[in-house]
Order: C-alpha cells, then structure tokens, then sequence
C-alpha cells in the first residue's frame, strides 16, 4: 500500500502555499498518497477571486519583492502550477474545511479555484492523520 | 562508474530538465522511467544543484540503479537505470 501524507494547510501566504506546492511534489515523485486538508487563511487562497494573486505574505514581507522577482528570473511555476502539476503526476486529493470555506464565503465547491474536489469536515482530517506515515501543517 | 564509461553508455531516453529548479528534474525523470522498459537507461540533465543529491537517493528508495553522473559545463549528466 501506498505511504500516506497529510497537510493541515492553515496558510494563505504565497511564499508557503509555494513550499506547500515543492514538498506535494515530492511526495508524488516518491509514489505517497497526499491528502491536503485545507483550513482558514488556506481556504481564503483557494478562492476562485484569488487567483493569481501574489499580496499575501504573512511573514518577512520587507522580502516580498524579491522573492516575487527570483521566482520570475528562475521560471519557478506558481503555487497553483505547483499544485496542478503534482495532481497530475500522482494521487492528491485536496479538501476545503468546511467552516474555513464559510468564513470566506465559499460554501459551494463552484467558489474556488478548481484545485480542491471536496468540502469536508474536521473529522476527516483526524481520521485521515491517523494511517499517515506523514502529517504536516503549514 | 568513471566518467569515460558513463558517457559510452548507450542510452535509451534523454530527459533535458535543464532551466528547471527543485522539484522539475525530479518529477521529469520519475516521468520518463514511468514510460520506459525495465533495463533501460535513461540520462537525465540537469542545471539544478540539488538534482545530483535529490535523484540518487530517490533512485535507490525506488529501485532504480544510479550509475552516476558527469559535470559538463553548467549542468550535470545523471544515468539512471530502470
């Protein structure tokens, strides 16, 4: 059977969903199942009116500019490319909080950004964390 | 391997990640052996830093046979056998 990660992604700034998106990767490229339980300001990023959008930084954000700029010189794929691309290379699924998703305004899965396939309950991450090999929240 | 075997190799598939970062060379060498025969030999180049580290070990955790790999002017070649 196939190891197993979780992802409790809290996060909303760019700089960590771009983290988010190289480790997935990785994980897919070792053949790992990748579960993404997306909570708070994760979910605010997923929104369909938040694509492509690049202000969010929460941390070091004097550095902003030039991690935007070093991103674009080194042709690094966006978040979202990032995401995509392990989706396809493996199995990820990605799930909005449900209540995270309210916060936001997104109750509907039609509200995001394509990327997550279902709106689910805190349940479910706790039952999913219990058979991962790897549990991580960003 | 020394350098001189590896590049007498004869090679089934060349993966040309060079430009990509960390993870693209990663993710198009698990790509090219996902397509290749079982004994066939796939050469990977690569412009990354981390490749030469991140793909042997990959190799190994896989099954794959790393044969190793040669410094050329600004990359590296990497010879990976399924």
């Amino acid at each position: 059977m196939a190891k197993k990660m979780t992802i409790a992604l809290y996060t909303g700034s760019f700089d960590k969903l771009t983290a988010t998106g190289v480790i997935i990767n990785g994980a897919v490229a070792d053949d790992m199942d990748v579960e993404i339980y997306v909570l708070m300001m994760g979910a605010n990023a997923f929104k369909k009116e938040n694509i492509g959008k690049m202000e969010n930084m929460a941390e070091l954000a004097d550095k902003k500019d030039e991690f935007i700029a070093s991103l674009e010189r080194l042709k690094i794929p966006t978040w979202m490319d990032f995401f995509k691309q392990a989706k396809e290379a493996g199995n990820v699924k990605i799930r909005i909080c449900g209540l995270a998703g309210k916060i936001w305004n997104g109750t509907e899965l039609e509200h995001f950004n394509g990327l997550p396939e279902d709106i689910c309950g805190i349940g479910e991450y706790i039952a999913s964390t219990q058979t991962a090999d790897v549990n991580l929240f960003i | 391997m020394t350098t001189e075997e590896l590049k007498n190799l004869q090679i089934d598939k060349v993966v040309d990640a060079r430009g990509t970062a960390c993870p693209g060379p990663l993710m198009a060498t698990k790509k090219a052996l996902g397509e290749m025969k079982s004994g066939e030999l796939v050469e990977v180049l690569s412009s990354d830093g981390g490749t030469k580290r991140d793909v042997p070990m990959w190799a190994e955790r896989k099954g794959f046979q790393y044969l190793g790999d040669v410094l050329e002017d600004g990359y590296f070649r990497l010879y990976i056998r399924k």
